[in-house]
């Protein structure tokens, strides 16, 4: 399946900035399943510094410093991105949660993807043993960890009301649970804090949907902005499995991956400290269009622009 | 030893008396004593020493160590913060002895682990092959907080992660010493072993000498050119970045700045361009080559640290990543300090040093692995039990380090499901038993358990260890290491020396040095406190140069002094030092709210206040007798009785001007003559300007009275001048010659505004041919309006503009120079769906 993603990240400030300096996430590169034939982030006003690099989890990270007065800042993406389908796992073919969290504790991996990194609490997920308690009931330790994931997952999608506005972006994952609302950020952090607090590797992955669901399919929660989901991992074999708690399913050809981290902090699409604002809007928007493959074609050979992703 | 000791081995006849009655703790090591309770050999010299001087004498050799602390500052802070930060661990007067060839082998195992703890960071943030090579578990590194993802993969710039690092230790019952705990993040207590020297050697001075006692300077020396030597730029400039006045080892930053000559400066001072480090100056941005971090690392970097830090420099990981700055220690230092990797030191020194921990660490199972679970699971009473990597675990041990044999039955079941669950969030520690050493209580010494932190600083030929220590004393006799607690003592260690010591003077050492020069560097939020600092405290001069004026007239029965009384009165309404209603207000009650009432933003207590306020950002730049009379300020000795007469506020008023004179004296003596004393004597020429301009708008009026003339010289402090001058009565026109545009009066309009030119020219882009600063085009048409002024028709508008003008001067001064004020603030995050 083939898609051209346009995201579009513009702030506004009530004064001239004189001054900024941001860390963008926003580049998608290549992971299993997922091809970047092209990708550019370009920024207006144009940036004095500019660098590119991957960060510890190999997400790409442009660093930039602006030094001229804006009053508006606009990162925006365009890529196209091809997903394989891949065989779904097997949910009772998989190691239980018992040999999951001993693998975990001794794995000697320590790469980007190792899960000794997503084994404990993270800047904004902390491990209540409120949220352990509930994730416990779908994890007894004889079940295959997909199974129990699985089931977590679910529960999560029916126990929680999505519902925008109910939290914002830094609504403790502990708040989310007891209200029992969010978005898919929270319903993220939630089912992460539930796992890890039983010693499973839980990661946090932020991407994007497609704006339009196929025709006779409903339209899935989330597809407005960037959204969020969890990766689980499953033993040495099978790696990590990715879920979305916010829409109740594995992601498959749906879903394209921007950046993996532990929570929220670790892939925020901009970071930025700026001087003197006067205050400041930020506005996103966020498309996601299937393309027919005789286009697609046509477009994929076009030589790509330097700051294609590797 | 000398040849002489050996006849003093016996217990010591004039020492007797003081170790009478003195046991060790049963089963216990004690430093002094043995437990025969005879006197050790390297305690004999300092106890007979102590046993021939009298009771009498010894108290008050105790009370000079202990006024000598509060004269370098320390106990200030207990008047700043409601029931905030005494220092945590006040001394107590007796040193720990520690005999030379003992302390060699300490230092030497010392060494070795900051050697051992140095490569285990150069490993885990580079190839990481101990993991890889099954020595280290993958989770027993990512577990740490203070493992800090961004800075994998970048070399620290300089070379070394550990620049200082200080080891905690504790002597077993049999005589060895254990390592405790390691300190690699921002280690604090060698600023308050230094205060403890020079406090106990100022009270024991002949002890001091004659036992050829280690000195402390060769060791901050060694840190400070082991800094300066890495950076090649001829004249290096190494900051001390500091939390700020709120941390609650503020005063040790302050202090050990001031000792080293390293600026101290807060994140907000830095600036991060082109890749580089810049302190914001009064001069324009400045580069800084080397920061001595005393902020946790995860705050040093809202960027890419945590954004929550209001602490940090943004980019400040950037310019490590570009090696522009040297960081001591370096950024994610502290992850080594986590108890869980004590448990594979030892194992780690024979792979990555070539031989077993000299100093063994205190036996460390760590339950991320199966059989180290078990066996804590199986021993947990005897143990203590604590989390492995933070100092709380919440819902399980939130209060850290516990004992095995103390938990409740409830606390029991949760941290056993705990372990069993997430065994990789616990530890089990080995409890120990620590020696005690003798402490002075009620007139008698008293056996009392103790740690030691110990310092080692690297060095371009290597490690260096401070022959010395900041030893913390418990308060309470029970000996296990992990009942030590706040609310102890500290106490000087005096490491003996084999030889005869060479005598560094301490606080004198190396104004040679280049780095020392560095500190002309002004930043320029020093700058703004100064400035204010110099405008608050000659607010208060003339405040109370009006409360003076007013209450020495009451006593006049003439009734042309009542009005200018009366105007004296309003002006301390206007000021807003005494309060406007109910009206009419008694004369001797405005005068007594003036000087009493901390809620009136004018008043004594208020603006004492914010003097201190603003001098305590800036402690490392003032005397400590300027310190001390800021204090003094505030809360003067002599409480004001309740029913005050007007001659008792007027003493009250004369002895704060009394104060106030004094820090005048000291500023102008001691301060050296860099920017920061121009900002401050600017701030007192401004705020002096603008306070005669205003005596002169009220008492000189064209139709001023003898009483309002006589007034108005008081206030401006000219009235010798006058008599000495003018034999004749009062006279306006004389009388405003005097007080606003004479040149030569130290006290007129005129003279500050030329000694405010002055300071102007000299600093940064006040002189060079350019043009004129905007502050300098406003001080210079000031100056040529009162030159050309002619005294008989200067009106009270004239006197309103050269008011005006002044406050217009303030805030260009502040424009110009004080850039810090913009503070950085975050872009909104982007919410996902």
């Amino acid at each position: 399946m083939l898609y051209d993603v346009r995201h579009e990240t513009a702030y506004t400030y009530a004064t001239p900035v004189p001054y900024g300096r941001h860390l963008a996430r926003m580049l998608p590169v290549d992971r299993p399943g997922q091809r970047v034939l092209a990708a550019a982030l370009t920024i207006d006003p144009p940036p004095a510094e500019w660098e590119d690099g991957r960060d510890f989890f190999d997400n790409a990270v442009s660093r930039v410093v602006l030094d001229v007065p804006h009053e508006k800042l606009v990162l925006t993406v365009r890529a196209r991105i091809e997903l394989e389908r891949r065989p779904a796992a097997v949910a009772d073919a998989t190691p239980t949660v018992a040999a999951v969290r001993r693998a975990a504790f001794a794995s000697d991996d320590f790469g980007p993807r190792a899960p000794a990194h997503q084994l404990y609490a993270s800047r904004i997920v902390s491990l209540p043993s409120a949220i352990r308690d509930y994730a416990a009931e779908s994890c007894p330790d004889d079940r295959p960890i997909l199974a129990a994931a699985s089931e977590l997952m679910s529960r999560i999608h029916e126990d929680f009301v999505y519902e925008p506005g109910a939290t914002d972006v830094k609504t403790l994952p502990l708040m989310a649970f007891e209200m029992r609302r969010g978005v898919c950020q929270d319903f993220a952090h939630v089912m992460i804090a539930g796992l890890r607090g039983l010693g499973i590797p839980a990661a946090y992955v932020s991407g994007y949907l497609r704006t339009t669901p196929p025709p006779g399919r409903p339209r899935l929660e989330g597809a407005d902005a960037t959204h969020a989901w969890v990766s689980v991992w499953c033993g040495e074999a099978v790696g990590w499995v990715d879920l979305d708690p916010t829409n109740d399913m594995p992601t498959g050809e749906d879903h394209l991956t921007i950046a993996v981290g532990r929570d929220y902090a670790d892939v925020a699409p901009v970071a930025g400290v700026i001087v003197g604002s006067g205050g400041q809007r930020l506005k996103v928007g966020v498309d996601v269009v299937p393309v027919v493959p005789r286009e697609a074609t046509a477009l994929a050979e076009k030589p790509v622009a330097a700051s294609l992703s590797p | 030893m000398r040849a002489g000791d050996a006849a003093r081995r016996t217990k010591p006849k004039a020492g007797e008396s003081l170790v009478a009655g003195y046991r060790p703790l049963p089963g216990i090591y004690d430093e002094m004593v043995e437990a025969d309770g005879r006197v050790r050999p390297h305690w004999q010299r300092l106890i007979a020493g102590l046993g021939e001087l009298p009771r009498e004498e010894l108290a008050r050799r105790f009370a000079v160590a202990d006024r000598s602390l509060r004269d370098s500052g320390v106990f200030y802070r207990v008047y700043d913060e409601d029931g905030g930060g005494e220092r945590p661990w006040p001394l107590a007067p007796l040193p720990l002895v520690v005999a030379a060839d003992e302390w060699k082998a300490l230092a030497r195992g010392l060494k070795q682990r900051a050697a051992l703890l140095e490569a285990v960071l150069d490993d885990a943030y580079g190839p990481a092959t101990l993991v890889a090579d099954g020595a280290l578990p993958a989770a027993l590194i990512a577990g740490s907080r203070e493992f800090l993802r961004p800075l994998a993969g970048v070399a620290p710039p300089g070379g070394a992660w550990l620049r200082q690092y200080a080891v905690d230790l504790g002597r077993g019952p049999d005589g060895r010493w254990w390592v405790l705990g390691d300190r690699t993040q921002a280690p604090s207590g060698a600023g308050y072993a230094l205060e403890n020297r020079v406090a106990v050697s100022r009270a024991l001075p002949e002890l001091f000498r004659d036992l050829e006692v280690q000195r402390l300077a060769g060791f901050f020396q060694a840190f400070r050119s082991g800094l300066a030597g890495l950076v090649r730029r001829d004249d290096p400039r190494i900051g001390l970045l500091t939390p700020g006045t709120l941390s609650e080892t503020y005063f040790e930053h302050a202090y050990l700045a001031r000792y080293l000559g390293f600026l101290l400066v807060e994140g907000g001072d830095l600036v991060v361009r082109d890749d580089a480090v810049y302190i914001r100056t009064v001069a324009g941005l400045k580069r800084a080559d080397v920061l001595w971090r005393r902020l946790d690392a995860d705050y040093a970097d809202p960027l890419e640290l945590n954004p929550q830090s209001r602490l940090g420099v943004p980019g400040l990981v950037d310019a490590v990543r570009h090696g522009s700055v040297v960081i001591a220690n370096a950024l994610g230092s502290g992850f080594v300090e986590g108890r869980a990797l004590m448990g594979f030191l030892p194992g780690l020194a024979q792979r990555l040093t070539g031989s077993d921990l000299e100093i063994p660490n205190i036996a460390t199972w760590w339950c991320g692995q199966p059989a180290e679970r078990d066996e804590v699971l199986e021993r947990l009473a005897t143990m203590a039990v604590g989390p492995a990597f933070e100092a709380s675990l919440p819902e399980v041990l939130d209060r850290g380090m516990t004992l095995g044999s103390a938990i409740d039955a409830p606390t029991l079941a949760r941290v056993t499901a705990a372990i069993r669950r997430r065994g990789a969030d616990v530890v089990g520690q080995e409890v120990v038993r620590l020696s005690t050493m003798p402490v002075w209580r009620e007139g008698k010494l008293e056996p009392r358990p103790f740690t030691l932190r110990v310092f080692v600083t690297r060095t371009e030929s290597g490690y260096e260890v401070m022959p010395g220590g900041f030893c913390r004393i418990s308060s309470r006799a029970d000996a296990r290491a992990v009942t030590m607690q706040d609310g102890g003592t500290s106490a000087d260690v005096w490491v003996l020396s084999d030889g005869p010591v060479e005598a560094v003077t301490l606080l004198s050492a190396s104004d040679r040095s280049a780095v020392r020069r560095s500190t002309g560097v002004l930043p320029s939020r020093v700058a703004d406190n100064v400035f204010w600092l110099g405008r608050y405290l000659e607010r208060a001069e003339a405040t109370l140069r009006v409360v003076r004026a007013l209450v020495g007239r009451l006593d006049a029965v003439d009734a042309a002094s009542a009005p200018p009384i009366r105007r004296l009165a309003d002006l301390l309404v206007t000021w807003n030092a005494a309060p406007a209603k109910p009206r009419p207000v008694g004369l001797i009650v405005t005068a007594f709210a003036a000087m009493t009432r901390d809620d009136l933003g004018g008043a004594i207590p208020s603006l004492a206040s914010a003097a201190r306020g603003t001098a305590s950002s800036i402690r490392e730049r003032l005397a400590p007798d300027a310190w001390r009379v800021l204090g003094d300020l505030q809360r003067p000795d002599q409480a004001p009785p309740a029913q005050p007469t007007g001659a008792d506020l007027f003493e009250l008023a004369n002895a704060a001007l009394r104060t106030l004179s004094a820090f005048a004296g000291l500023a102008q003596e001691n301060m050296n003559r860099h920017s920061g004393w121009r900002f401050l004597d600017l701030g007192r020429r401004i705020e002096r300007g603008i306070a005669t301009a205003r005596f002169a708008g009220v008492f000189g009026e064209e139709a001023a009275s003898f009483g309002d003339l006589d007034v108005l010289l008081e206030l401006a402090d000219s009235q010798i001048t006058y008599r000495s001058r003018y034999l004749a009565g009062l006279a306006r026109t004389p009388v405003v010659d005097l007080v606003l545009l004479d040149p030569a009066n130290p006290r007129s309009l005129a003279f500050q505004i030329g000694e405010i030119e002055e300071h102007l020219a000299m600093l940064p882009g006040g002189t060079g041919g350019g043009p004129l600063t905007p502050p300098q085009r406003i001080a210079a048409r000031l100056a040529t309006d009162l030159r050309i002024a002619d005294p008989a028709t200067v009106t009270v508008d004239d006197v309103r503009a050269a008011e005006r003008a002044l406050l217009s001067l303030s805030d260009e001064i502040a424009t110009r120079f004080f850039s810090h004020r913009g503070r950085p603030e975050a872009v909104a995050a982007e919410e996902l769906g």
